[in-house]
């Protein structure tokens, strides 16, 4: 089955104003062609180059550089530091358009080449040029980072909840680890769709750990050996709704890892510095029971409060 | 020997420079009453790219028959660039005169295109002005034709630069190579068959602008020539290129 002929109609009275508007531009060429051309740089760093033309395309024939240096496909990732992107076409004899575009802006370069010429420069956007692996790692520490401090006032009260209970230092640091390695754990399944929870649960069940340690802090004094498997427990729910932020920053495709790692990392770092600043601050008051209970309350009802609004919404 | 031909074949088998402009009708050989699109084609060893209608680029777009001449209908924009319905059996012309278009080429890609094409005066003249280093500034414009059908193909369009059917056996065909309404002499005419474009036939025209082939083979034959004058001193260029072909089938 062929495409309706009504619709073969529009894209042939298409191309026929495209090439009446356009001809005024063309000064110096040889016959304008069929053939059109289409480049586009996007932001998740890919570029594709797709071919037009009433003869049968020629992908081999179509010459790509990034920076002079020759890419091998039509489509593929864009080179990180490339600063401009240059085109050429050997398939086809008569004048083409290179429409030449980076994505998210509305402006489009058109050149008209020919089979001999090598296009002009195109200057790619930041947008569209992969970072280098520093950059990724900055960035995606600083955004691991903030994400505990100061936007996830959830996790920042979990992690108290567990300083609360921490009767020594072992203690605390045997839970810390305990979610550390479960978080990272689920974060990374998560994030390579090993396994996958809808956010309508994963975000209230974090909510309901964090009401779940404080109650616990409220219950017993003792660090109960099940605590540390509770948390564990806890931490991997934690993971699945980092997960669901790094989802939504996205992750640059060539250099994935070091983003989730760098990401991970920057996670850790807010929850010490989360600890840390609690050590300092009423490392004095834990063994105040009062203390621990008043505390524990007033995270648990928020906890219970941010469940409940979580399922709501 | 063996080196001598080696050496030959690579260099016939190098890209030219330069790109040939020919009409391919739907069928050479139309009944009457049937319609024929007319494509226009720009390309290399008789492959080529589609060029669609222009109308700002068309001097003269017509078909002569037994019933005289008119335009040759067609859409903008688009390819085929003419639709001729055939008023008879007795066959037709179709004729295509562009209007000239501003060309620059590298000096080293000028001279070659001048040696594919013969213009031996013409590499000589920008040797002589101590031109031939600098890149070129030329006009161009097409003049090309199709016979469609048995007809008397002798009669010329009136292009400035034609190639005129004088004799059509099977295996033997006559030209006459016209520049402004007088046979051109020493030109180079080249027959290329569509089914082997490697199969080039060289012929320089007499002086009676006469070049005939022996045709080894039946089929579709491309046969072209290419003209080179000084180009007016209104144009900003120093040459201009007159591209005429023949295409019909024996």
């Amino acid at each position: 089955m062929g495409e309706p002929v009504g619709l073969a109609h529009v894209r042939k009275l298409a191309l026929a104003l495209l090439l009446a508007t356009m001809l005024a531009t063309i000064a110096n060429a040889h016959e304008i062609g069929t053939t059109q051309i289409h480049a586009l740089f996007r932001r998740d760093h890919t570029y594709a180059v797709t071919i037009k033309s009433l003869r049968k395309p020629r992908p081999a024939k179509a010459l790509l550089y990034f920076d002079g240096v020759r890419a091998g496909a039509l489509t593929g990732d864009i080179p990180p530091h490339a600063n401009t992107f240059t085109f050429r076409y050997e398939g086809t004899f008569s004048t083409y358009s290179l429409m030449l575009q980076n994505e998210g802006s509305d402006a489009v370069a058109t050149q008209w080449l020919d089979a001999e010429t090598t296009s002009k420069p195109f200057a790619l956007s930041r947008e569209v040029v992969p970072p280098t692996r520093f950059e990724v790692i900055r960035q995606y520490l600083a955004l691991g980072f903030t994400h505990i401090l100061p936007e996830g006032v959830d996790h920042i009260l979990f992690v108290l909840g567990l300083f609360l209970l921490a009767t020594s230092m072992r203690a605390l640091l045997s839970q810390i680890t305990a979610f550390t390695v479960a978080h990272s754990i689920s974060l990374a399944l998560t994030m390579y769709g090993v396994v996958s929870l809808p956010s309508r649960v994963v975000e209230p069940a974090i909510a309901l750990s964090i009401a779940c340690v404080a109650i616990e802090n409220v219950i017993t004094p003792r660090l109960h050996p099940w605590r540390v498997v509770v948390v564990f427990v806890f931490g991997l729910l934690h993971g699945m709704g980092f997960a669901g932020v790094l989802h939504e920053l996205g992750l640059p495709r060539q250099q994935f890892v070091p983003a989730l790692v760098s990401f991970n990392v920057g996670v850790e770092a807010g929850q010490l510095v989360v600890i840390a600043v609690a050590m300092l601050l009423f490392a004095q008051w834990l063994r105040n029971r009062r203390f621990v209970v008043t505390c524990s309350v007033a995270i648990a009802l928020t906890g219970l409060f941010w469940t409940v609004q979580r399922i709501a919404l | 020997m063996k080196r001598f031909l080696f050496i030959a074949c690579l260099l016939s088998c190098a890209p030219l420079v330069a790109h040939d402009f020919w009409i391919e009708p739907s069928t050479f050989h139309p009944a009457a009453g049937t319609m024929v699109a007319t494509s226009l084609l720009v390309g290399q060893e008789f492959t080529g790219d589609p060029v669609p209608r222009v109308s700002s680029q068309i001097e003269r777009f017509v078909v002569r028959d037994s019933a005289g001449e008119r335009n040759v209908a067609g859409f903008e924009g688009r390819d085929p660039a003419g639709f001729v319905r055939m008023e008879n059996g007795t066959g037709a012309v179709v004729g295509y005169r562009s209007k000239p278009a501003f060309l620059s080429m590298p000096p080293e890609k000028f001279e070659q295109y001048l040696r594919d094409e013969g213009l031996d005066g013409v590499l000589a003249t920008r040797a002589q002005r101590g031109e031939s280093k600098q890149p070129s500034r030329e006009i161009y414009s097409r003049c090309a034709k199709t016979l469609l059908g048995i007809a008397d193909f002798s009669h010329p369009l009136g292009f400035r630069l034609e190639l005129t059917p004088e004799s059509l056996a099977a295996n033997r065909v006559v030209v006459r190579l016209d520049y402004d309404s007088h046979p051109l002499a020493n030109a180079l005419v080249i027959a290329m068959h569509r089914d082997d474009p490697s199969l080039r036939i060289r012929v320089r025209s007499d002086a009676h602008g006469r070049a005939a082939f022996s045709l080894p083979k039946q089929g579709v034959w491309l046969i072209k020539s290419v003209h080179m004058i000084d180009a007016p001193p209104s144009s900003g260029a120093e040459w201009e290129s007159l591209w005429a072909s023949l295409t019909f089938e024996n």
